[in-house]
């Protein structure tokens, strides 16, 4: 930690700093508050280290303790039980629910990415009467709360929406327990930040370069999707990084829109809570299931935090 | 497939037949505006379908009373009654819990105020947004420094955003129960937090402590969303303004207060305004960590009375929400318009 001190530089007149008892660290400090801001610094990255990591290290710990041992823990786990990450998939099929989960967020990524970028091409290359109002009223769809949709959509997808015409009467299929009722509402959520996000990058691409692709005998389309899409790779990594994020994390649907089983489609909320509800609350394997459960978006994070970043800034503040 | 490809390609589109090609042609022919809205039509049938459709529909079934038996989903026409019902405080028995405090004329006016869906709402998304946004601002100020390790340090910080909610919910949940760590106890051999007076020894069943627990988990969690908008706005400041400030002799504090303060305030504000919806709309982590009976939300209510299934109540709470959610979007929007942002 020390010698880090010495070698980080914040400002550019630390170079002649050297380390020392407290009486002169502080005799400095005073000449140069410099010094105090980079311990502020230091004291500052560190809490926010503990804090943010600590809640990782407590599911460890409870994890490998005992389930009967666990009680008045400590820092330390008590014992050693690394079985607990074959036990847990043994109680609750979790790795299905997981293969739910990958399945619906792959699923929507597409199916988003596609319609997002269509959405994007317009808006960030074409000009069109209503442009402004559509993309305001697109931006106003995502402030509502998913409660709101709940009912109607739930009806829809359990096949009690009826649509008259004439004499003839169409029932909605019942989707219920398939992925649809989940895909669908988690594609409508999660449209409208991609959409912005590929706004933004197709915009930038300049004009001649789709010019020289039309004039070459491309398509409009195949001009979009040759031409524009592949110079927006970035763009694009990150929108579809950000949407199976999304929609890994989801609640609301996710939980509501199926029955909790694996066989149902159910993602991994409800595989969570299915080792809530075991009748011996076993601590120790909802603390593995959950460490399980975060590795993937742990995994992504740490490969496409570039993206991320990016992503969430310019689909954000671009709006 | 692949040779169709390369041909096409090479060979002006007008000279392939078939449905395909007819339908490319069809779409040179185009207009611009034209083409605009056949590419854009996906997107609204989609929104549409899922977005536009069901909040319609919610609107006219909160017109509708509840049906209790039979096999119809809504009872008869009552045109308003539901909202003047819930906001009497008439539909409250038909709620797991109350929608508005309970009114008084002494200080501080309300009374009950966990008990209210519509005030436990509003402390969480008050104190959550608040402390989000000061402690996304440190984390902000940390990321935005160069130094050794900062691509682990931001990962560490961004991770908690990346964690599902139930997956969060869990987390808070095992960390908070009685009697398994050294945070909470039992009431004969009370733990670190209980000595301290903070909360009690049963915190997720009670509804003010676990109301902060609930605030504590979000902040945990979404405070590196904040950090990383504020981040972007920090990193889009001119730097040669901090040479001129540093050549004029302004403190650290000073460049903090004069520029950096200014200069990304837009940003955090808009950020704020992003939170302050999502808030609104908290529930799973309720569900996960605490249950809706302890801490009932507006999200909470809608789902309990469509559970029940009392259809009518439930399109009401959950239109109302969304107003509130529309007034709360309107006051920021107003403010951003007002200082001319």
């Amino acid at each position: 930690m020390s010698s880090e001190t010495s070698g980080v530089g914040v400002g550019a007149d630390d170079a002649e700093m050297k380390r020392g008892p407290l009486g002169r660290w502080v005799d400095k400090a005073i000449k140069n508050p410099d010094r105090v801001y980079r311990a502020m610094f230091y004291v500052a990255t560190v809490f926010f280290l503990v804090t943010t990591l600590f809640p990782f290290y407590w599911l460890l710990v409870l994890a490998l303790t005992p389930n009967r041992l666990i009680t008045n823990m400590g820092l330390l786990p008590k014992g050693f039980q690394p079985e607990v990450f074959i036990t847990m998939f043994e109680r609750v099929p979790f790795h299905l629910f997981m293969f739910n989960s990958f399945v619906l967020g792959i699923t929507t990524t597409v199916i988003v990415l596609l319609i997002a970028s269509l959405a994007g091409y317009v808006f960030g290359r074409l000009r069109f009467p209503g442009k402004g109002i559509l993309m305001l009223g697109i931006l106003a769809i995502s402030y509502f709360p998913p409660a709101a949709f709940l009912i109607p959509l739930f009806e829809l997808f359990t096949g009690n929406t009826a649509l008259s015409i004439g004499a003839v009467t169409i029932s909605s299929p019942d989707l219920f327990n398939t992925p649809a009722p989940m895909v669908l509402p988690f594609s409508a959520l999660f449209l409208p930040l991609s959409i912005f996000i590929l706004t933004t990058f197709y915009g930038q691409i300049p004009d001649g370069l789709e010019d020289a692709a039309r004039v070459e005998g491309t398509t409009r389309l195949g001009a979009l999707f040759r031409v524009i899409v592949p110079l927006s790779a970035p763009g694009v990594a990150t929108a579809g990084v950000l949407t199976f994020i999304a929609v890994y994390n989801e609640f609301f649907f996710s939980f509501l829109m199926n029955n909790g089983e694996a066989s149902s489609w159910a993602p991994i909320v409800a595989g969570i809570l299915k080792y809530q509800g075991q009748f011996d609350t076993p601590f120790n394997l909802m603390a593995a299931a959950s460490i399980v459960g975060v590795l993937p978006v742990a995994v992504l994070v740490i490969i496409a935090q570039e993206r991320i970043v990016s992503g969430l800034t310019a689909g954000a503040l671009k709006e | 497939m692949a040779t169709e490809q390369q041909s096409g390609e090479a060979v002006s589109d007008s000279r392939r037949t078939g449905p395909y090609a007819s339908a490319v042609n069809w779409m040179e022919t185009l207009t611009e505006t034209q083409f605009a809205y056949l590419l854009l039509a996906p997107a609204l049938i989609l929104l549409g379908v899922i977005a536009v459709y069901p909040l319609v529909q919610t609107f006219s079934m909160s017109l509708f009373a509840d049906q209790l038996t039979g096999s119809a989903r809504l009872g008869e026409f009552v045109g308003l009654q539901n909202y003047i019902d819930l906001f009497t405080g008439a539909r409250d028995f038909a709620l797991p819990s109350a929608f508005l405090p309970t009114f008084t004329t002494q200080f501080p006016f309300v009374t009950d105020i966990y008990s209210s869906a519509l005030m436990v709402t509003l402390i969480f998304t008050l104190f959550s947004v608040l402390f989000e946004t000061l402690i996304g601002f440190g984390q902000a100020l940390i990321l935005d420094q160069d130094f050794r390790g900062r691509r682990w340090v931001r990962v560490a910080i961004i991770i908690p955003w990346a964690v599902p909610i139930v997956i969060q919910g869990m987390i808070f949940f095992l960390m908070f129960q009685p009697n398994i760590g050294f945070l909470i106890g039992t009431s004969d051999n009370p733990a670190l937090l209980n000595q301290l007076g903070l909360i009690g020894t049963t915190p997720l069943r009670d509804t003010a402590d676990a109301l902060f627990l609930i605030i504590v988990a979000d902040v945990w969690k979404t405070s590196a969303f904040m950090a990383l908008l504020i981040l972007a706005g920090m990193q889009s400041i001119d730097r040669s303004l901090y040479d001129v400030a540093k050549v004029a002799g302004a403190s650290r504090w000073q460049q903090f207060k004069l520029i950096t303060f200014p200069l990304i305030l837009p940003t955090v504000l808009v950020a704020m305004l992003f939170r302050t919806i999502d808030a609104m709309r908290v529930y799973g982590i309720i569900e996960t960590m605490a249950g809706c009976q302890t801490v009932p939300s507006l999200s909470c209510l809608v789902v309990t009375t469509f559970n029940a299934p009392l259809y009518g109540t439930s399109a009401t709470v959950a239109f109302v929400t969304a107003g509130i959610i529309a007034v709360v979007v309107s006051v920021y929007i107003v403010n951003f318009a007002s200082e001319g942002i």
